[in-house]
């Protein structure tokens, strides 16, 4: 068993938070033991290679990476120093380098593996990529991830540059926990170690990576390299199985059971058993509820199904310790290797049970609102006015003059001049380069339409006419948001999809949609919200435009919580209403000169107001749709 | 086929659980390669990309020729040996859709983020059947023929109608239940444990069973020319994308195709019914109207009702 002595319990009280590397409240010593853990199990196992740590505080990421590169490395010397991503990086820097040299002959251009895979086909410790905060990764950054992360080989084939590699970077990703819900799931799904460290607290006045590098027993800074995969037990496959639940995707329970593994290895043992499952779970913050009924390590299963974690009859399964507050809270002085660790290895006490919605997998708490595609580029509009606005995201072979990127051009050129054997540096029409940019500012309509306020025969493309008239001579894009479909996938929720323009025939779908029974107004609203924020910030202060166009009756009967949760709970009264209003008011504060509203009452009653009571909330006008939704008036 | 030590790390196509669609969908391509490729979609973790690389690996013993979705359109089309140029030997380098039609396929991962421009010198390629390069003092044209192979997430976004229209089949990947899943799970880890072993039979038979499939998958390529084509078959067929509103008609035909190359992997002389019956909704599922975005691609018990009296139950 352990020889390490034994640690104090987590602190029970929530932190105050001081100043990195010295806070008030002294630090729950297992969160920074977990930690370490965490990171030599990714630093040993390449499929465990993408850390993904929740809400850490932004003045700890410099120690955390300073200790992951330390454990990559094997030592407690500096590691190399990591490649940084961020919100602005580019194809072109991460998966190609270009070296220009002058020589006797002039200048000579080479195009090499970049930063991203450069190290890929190298001996020493595998480089580490920091991404400090994902939700703000860039789309290139984001693409990387999912090309590499996990995979088992990448294919490079860029400006000349062709290559197949097999990748060993390991990444370490920070993120809020509330931003998780916005990001694409197949990004999130690639980092098989997950960890939420709001908690972590660095006490005592030694500098913060002396003091995480404390908190560690001395082996494991450099056990990473000499692990090998043990076999892992039926029992350890049935326990982990049965911790992540049934519906869990088969990368969180193939993550698990290598996590378990690593364990194992790393304590020695032959193999991996059910205790290296749990204490897997407890590592990354997963609910390890009691085992029904002590039983020898890796008997026979009991016959049938995995059943899922303990929980009443009628109940939804535990999972992932996150949704709710877990009944069966490990307690806080077991240890995390409860199966008898080696010397230095897994002696921590057992994590402080996650709060509510800190667990691992933070993005299957809620709804909230996700971007559209993020995992793809801004489109190129091949109509329309050209502009030399916005950032600069890459190059592209010139078709004019304009917006002419001067390096890149040069660089082509001094590839081809000793071909061209001229006497002097020549500059060809084929070697001209033009920048690309991100979108531009551009135009958007935003459509909300309740589909339960439709009359049955209702027709709402004549009303929306004039606004979808602008979207078209404008070539805005068009967001549909809608609410109270007929066909919905989640009645509770508000369904949205993006349209390059109104000439997508999933727009006139929408228009002539059935309505359903619940009206998650308020979701619908706080949706349109979100695309619009996201809109004006992407485009800076830009001179982007926007119409959101509202049609509804008001009468929403979907509280906002229930849309997040998905769970309806009591009564309704007229929460949906309230919510809907409250959530307008949040669009009523925003740019009124880029953004008009325009709220269509289909003059029900009753409760005729409503739609006017949420116009004044949006700062909207208000379009009399009734004429125009009746067959009575078809024909006017 | 031997394993090198350092070759890629892929699990066995014959260990690759359940997904008997997709393998199915892949060797009816492999055995008539004018079905002109496979679209796989589904949820994030259901080995759609390695059953393809397990599956090129198995027929071919190398990796499919890749197309990664941040290619550069020099490398897609070819340009020139960069560092030959710059010694001043001017050398063409082939681009990817040369190379593609040598191996006769063309894989794309995650096929719904491939940037625009590259969407557009496929499609071109792909219906012209001509990669015509006029840049860069390159100037030339040639006779290309590929199938194109690839996976997706629909989560992601969807697929344009006119590239989802040029692959020949289209399949979905199936959620596993629990009894797979840990069938899968207990194989994935019993590979990566035998690729530290110096002489495994675990691999060994894994490499025995590919080498049968792909004996079998030979001798059906060898046969398929043999296998008739009755009317009747070619009859249903119609009648069938009728009534399922298929758009165009490269859905019959590639069903047709699709059908004689499993009658062939089956061993039978003629297609018969039940052959039809099973590749149609890989031929035609994605060419129905509602899937002209790419986000829907389901075959559920409607559709299966359409051509109940057809085929019968």
């Amino acid at each position: 068993m352990t020889a390490t002595p034994p640690v104090p319990p987590a602190s029970p009280t929530p932190p105050h938070r001081g100043a990195a590397g010295s806070a008030d409240a002294p630090a729950p010593d297992g969160l920074i033991r977990r930690l370490g853990l965490a990171l030599v199990c990714a630093a040993a196992d390449p499929a465990l290679g993408g850390v993904l740590l929740l809400d850490l505080d932004p003045r700890l990421v410099e120690p955390v990476v300073r200790l992951f590169g330390a454990v990559l490395a094997g030592t407690t010397e500096p590691a190399r120093p990591p490649l940084v991503l961020g919100a602005a990086d580019r194809d072109e820097d991460l998966w190609t380098r270009t070296r220009i040299r002058g020589g006797e002959h002039g200048i000579t251009v080479r195009t090499e593996p970049g930063p991203l895979v450069e190290a890929d086909d190298a001996h020493g410790p595998p480089p580490l990529v920091v991404v400090p905060d994902l939700a703000r990764l860039g789309v290139a950054g984001m693409r990387a991830a999912v090309q590499l992360l996990g995979a088992e080989v990448a294919t490079v084939e860029r400006s000349g540059l062709r290559g197949t590699v097999r990748p060993r970077a390991r990444w370490l990703a920070t993120c809020r926990a509330a931003d998780a819900g916005r990001l694409s799931r197949h990004l999130l799904d690639r980092f098989a170690v997950r960890l939420s460290v709001a908690e972590l607290r660095l006490p005592g006045p030694a500098g913060p990576l002396e003091t995480l590098f404390a908190g560690l027993p001395d082996a494991w800074r450099t056990a990473a390299p000499g692990v090998r995969p043990v076999p892992v037990t039926d029992a350890a496959l049935t326990r982990a199985q049965q911790l992540l639940g049934p519906d869990t995707g088969v990368r969180r329970q193939l993550a698990l059971v290598r996590l378990a593994r690593t364990l194992a290895a790393l304590e020695g043992r032959p193999s991996a058993s059910a205790g290296h499952s749990e204490a897997a779970a407890r590592l990354i913050g997963v609910a390890v509820p009691d085992r029904a009924q002590d039983r020898p390590e890796d008997a026979p299963e009991p016959p049938g199904p995995a059943p899922g974690p303990a929980g009443p009859p009628g109940t939804l399964p535990e999972r992932h310790g996150a949704a709710r507050p877990d009944p069966h809270r490990v307690r806080d002085d077991r240890a995390l290797l409860d199966t008898g660790p080696a010397q230095g290895i897994g002696t921590a006490p057992g994590p402080a049970p996650a709060p509510a919605g800190s667990g691992p997998y933070p993005e299957d708490g809620t709804a909230g609102a996700r971007d559209a595609t993020p995992l793809s580029g801004p489109r190129r509009r091949t109509t329309g006015p050209v502009s030399a606005r916005g950032t600069v995201i890459g190059t592209r072979r010139a078709t004019d003059l304009r917006d002419i990127a001067h390096v890149r051009t040069v660089r082509e050129a001094a590839v081809h001049q000793r071909a061209r054997r001229t006497e002097r540096f020549t500059v060809s029409p084929a070697d001209l380069h033009s920048n690309v940019r991100a979108a531009p500012p551009e135009r958007v309509l935003v459509l909300l339409l309740d589909h339960t306020c439709r009359e049955p025969d209702g027709n709402w493309q004549e009303t929306l006419a004039p606004f979808l008239q602008w979207a078209y001579t404008s070539r805005a894009t068009v967001q549909v948001i809608e609410v109270g479909a007929a066909d919905a996938a989640d009645e509770l929720r508000a369904g949205s999809f993006a349209a390059r323009s109104v000439l997508d025939p999933r727009v006139p779908g929408a228009l002539h949609r059935g309505g359903g029974r619940a009206t998650p107004l308020a979701h619908g609203v706080e949706l349109a919200a979100h695309t619009l924020r996201r809109l004006f910030r992407r485009l800076g202060t830009g001179p982007a435009e926007a119409w959101l166009v509202v049609v509804t009756d008001g009468r929403g009967n979907v509280p906002l919580r229930v849309s997040h949760t998905g769970r309806p709970a009591g009564g309704v009264a007229a929460a949906g209403i309230e919510d809907a209003v409250e959530a307008a008011a949040r669009i009523g504060a925003m740019d009124r000169t880029r953004l008009h509203v325009a709220v269509v009452d289909p003059g029900r009653e009753p409760y005729g107001d409503l739609p006017h009571v949420l116009a004044d909330r949006l700062g909207a006008v208000v379009v009399d749709g009734r004429h125009r939704s009746g067959t009575e008036d078809a024909g006017d | 086929m031997s394993r090198p030590a350092s070759g890629p790390r892929i699990l066995p196509y014959s260990r690759v659980v359940a997904q008997d669609e997709l393998k199915l969908a892949l060797e009816l391509n492999h055995v008539v390669p004018r079905i002109g490729g496979v679209l796989m979609a589904g949820p994030r973790g259901t080995a759609k990309s390695t059953l393809v690389r397990a599956f090129a690996l198995m027929a071919h013993g190398e990796l499919p020729v890749t197309l990664p979705i941040n290619a550069t359109d020099d490398r897609v089309v070819g340009g020139w040996d960069l560092d030959a140029l710059i010694r001043g030997e001017p050398r063409p380098q082939p681009g990817l859709l040369e190379d593609a039609a040598d191996k006769g396929l063309l894989y794309v991962d995650e096929v719904n983020l491939l940037d625009d421009h590259l969407v557009d010198i496929i499609l071109d390629v792909a219906a012209t059947g001509v990669l015509s390069v006029q840049r860069e003092g390159l100037a030339g044209a040639k006779y290309l023929s590929f199938g194109l192979v690839g996976t997706m997430n629909p989560e992601e976004g969807g697929l344009r109608p006119q590239l989802l229209d040029r692959f020949g089949l289209m399949v979905t990947a199936e959620t596993l239940d629990a009894t797979a899943r840990r069938l899968l799970l207990r194989t994935v880890l019993d590979f990566e444990h035998e690729l530290a072993s110096e002489d495994s039979a675990w691999l060994s038979a894994a490499e025995r069973d590919d080498t049968g499939t792909r004996d079998r998958l030979a001798a059906a390529r060898d046969r398929v020319r043999g296998v008739d084509v009755p009317d009747r078959m070619l009859e249903l067929c119609a009648q069938a994308a009728e009534r399922t509103d298929a758009v165009g008609q490269r859905g019959e035909i590639v069903a047709v195709l699709a059908a004689r190359a499993l009658a062939a992997l089956e061993g039978a002389d003629a297609v018969a019914p039940g052959h039809l019956r099973r590749v149609l909704p890989m031929a035609l599922r994605h060419r129905r109207p509602e899937a002209a975005h790419g986000d829907t691609f389901d075959w559920g018990p409607e559709d299966e009702a359409r051509l109940q009296d057809l085929f019968g139950a």
